[in-house]
């Protein structure tokens, strides 16, 4: 965890910043009322909020997942995990993969790395357990399920072009 | 009988729909309207360019409950825990804000020729920034983010606590007789304050837990019935009303404090303005000109050390000279306590009155203006010394 600085606002609230790797600061005001500020501090005066955001409690708990991943999917990632020796992975496909393009028939992940495509998620929607006609389109997103090194392995072959 | 209802009537109307226009125009060109209620005060009530007969009886009660609306609801502002917390941190910048900005007033009341007790009131108006309109201006501007701001808001509560035992002190020595019963009522006030502060912090949950009722009516009246009765009590004990009703706001906690905010807020601003505006009536203006040079060197000092103040307060919890400057410009605006010590003096010194409504009109425009422009002054080696503060 980065270290954050926590200031008391008498009548307002608290602040709590954080400086960034590259120098820059950012910050929250917590508001006694549950109201957010989202602050970015000025590169040449860090003291001066230059941009100062008003978010309600539920924008907040929003913005705060977003900017957190999906800690959600990383639990379910880890049970499975633990518990059965799966690893589920979210898949990015490049146009450079090898497999780009190809049907899952055609692609034929399962035979070559060991580890299956259990969904497709794309900009027309989600196809949850596609059948073989169905293609993997550069952009879309291939839910993987499989062992470590199967999955380590699939991932290879949809993100990379072959060596 | 029946005439004269309809005159008070009618001279409440206007006066209250002056002030509306009053409000708008402040809000226009983007000043407080504080300044301009007192301009406007001055301007009406004997010696004024109108007198108000018939309703200046019924403004005086009302300014006296909007002292104890303001106050109450800058206590709610604070728990009692928020407060014992910012005064240990913050003593070290209290003090140099006390020293900085109570000389100034003090020292010119003596060049003045008012006797040591009246000084004493007019290094109070010198000495406390208005917690309100500074406030306000932070929250304008939007920077309530920026580091110097919990700067401010430290120095801005610990002037508010010196008002607790300022205040009493203060009526103590105007209302008190010989050096033995003043020194005892000044005693007695101080172990008043203390016990009410006491009760406020042990069993203010409680009482909170007690006045709250899901009705809106019966809380508004269970606040106002019961803050009026704490502050009437506190203003006979010679502990003003001002502290009576601020510690009735610490006092509060929980649930209670963000309805108690929504229903008295239209209330306060209100009687505020009311206020405001009787302090002008009190004044007779014609009494300004022989102030006018002493309210503009003092308000001059006064801008200097309080930006001194916000320059050292500032510079202590680290933060860049830019920063230092809005802390110190951020300080300058005088207000609504400014206006309460001196309407303690006013009727043993009326030239107290005229220097205090010059003073405080001179620094919140001032103050508001050079809060708002102060990043727009350029400071030596701004960038550089920024840029090493943040490797």
């Amino acid at each position: 965890m980065r270290k954050v600085t926590e200031t008391d606002l008498p009548g307002v609230g608290a602040r709590f910043d954080i400086e960034t790797n590259a120098g820059r600061f950012v910050g929250v005001v917590a508001h006694q009322t549950g109201r957010r500020d989202l602050v970015i501090y000025d590169e040449h005066d860090i003291d001066r909020a230059c941009e100062s955001v008003e978010l309600t409690e539920d924008e907040g708990h929003t913005l705060g997942e977003l900017l957190g991943g999906s800690p959600m999917l990383e639990h379910l990632d880890d049970a499975v995990h633990r518990l059965e020796g799966i690893v589920i992975s979210w898949v990015t496909i490049d146009s450079k993969s090898p497999l780009a393009g190809l049907s899952l028939a055609e692609a034929a992940l399962r035979t070559k790395t060991g580890a299956g495509i259990v969904a497709l998620v794309g900009d027309s929607g989600s196809i949850p357990i596609p059948d073989g006609e169905k293609r993997l389109e550069p952009g879309d997103t291939a839910v993987v399920v499989g062992a470590p090194s199967a999955v380590k392995a699939a991932t290879r072959l949809l993100t990379r072009t072959t060596p | 009988m029946e005439t004269g209802g309809d005159l008070l009537i009618i001279e409440l109307g206007a006066v209250v729909l002056g002030l509306a226009i009053i409000a708008r125009v402040a809000r226009r060109i983007g000043v407080p309207a504080l300044p301009l209620y007192l301009l406007a005060g001055l301007a009406l009530g004997e010696g004024g360019l109108v007198e108000l007969p018939a309703s200046t009886e019924f403004i005086e009660a009302g300014a006296e409950i909007g002292v104890i609306l303001m106050l109450l609801m800058l206590g709610l502002e604070f728990s009692a825990r928020e407060l014992i917390v910012n005064v240990r941190r913050s003593t070290l910048a209290g003090i140099v804000d006390f020293v900085l900005n109570f000389a100034p007033g003090f020292v010119a009341g003596v060049i003045l020729g008012f006797d040591p007790i009246i000084s004493g009131l007019l290094g109070g108006v010198t000495y406390i920034s208005s917690s309100g309109i500074v406030a306000k201006l932070v929250a304008d501007l939007d920077r309530i983010g920026n580091h110097e701001t919990s700067v401010v808001l430290s120095v801005l509560v610990i002037e508010d606590l010196a008002m607790v035992i300022y205040l009493p002190v203060v009526s103590g020595l105007l209302f008190g007789g010989t050096v033995l019963s003043t020194t005892l009522t000044v005693a007695v006030s101080l172990v008043a304050v203390i016990a009410v502060l006491a009760v406020a912090y042990l069993l203010g949950d409680r009482l909170s837990a007690i006045a709250l009722s899901k009705s809106s009516e019966a809380l508004l009246l269970t606040l106002l019935g019961g803050t009026l009765l704490v502050a009437g009590l506190a203003g006979r004990l010679n502990i003003s009303t001002a502290v009576g009703a601020f510690v009735v706001g610490v006092a509060l906690s929980g649930e209670i404090v963000s309805r108690a905010r929504g229903l008295l807020l239209p209330l306060r601003n209100l009687f505020a303005a009311v206020f405001f505006v009787f302090f002008g009536l009190q004044v007779d203006p014609s009494l300004i000109p022989n102030v006018a040079v002493a309210a503009l060197v003092i308000a001059a000092v006064t801008i200097v050390t309080k930006i001194a103040t916000g320059w050292i307060a500032a510079g202590r919890a680290g933060i860049g000279r830019p920063g230092r400057l809005r802390a110190g410009a951020a300080l300058i605006a005088h207000g609504e306590f400014s206006i309460v010590i001196a309407e303690l003096g006013i009727a043993r010194e009326s030239d107290l009155g005229a220097l205090a409504a010059a003073y405080v009109i001179i620094l919140t425009l001032v103050g508001a203006v050079l809060y708002q422009f102060s990043d727009s002054i350029p400071l030596a080696r701004r960038k550089r010394l920024i840029g090493d503060a943040s490797r």
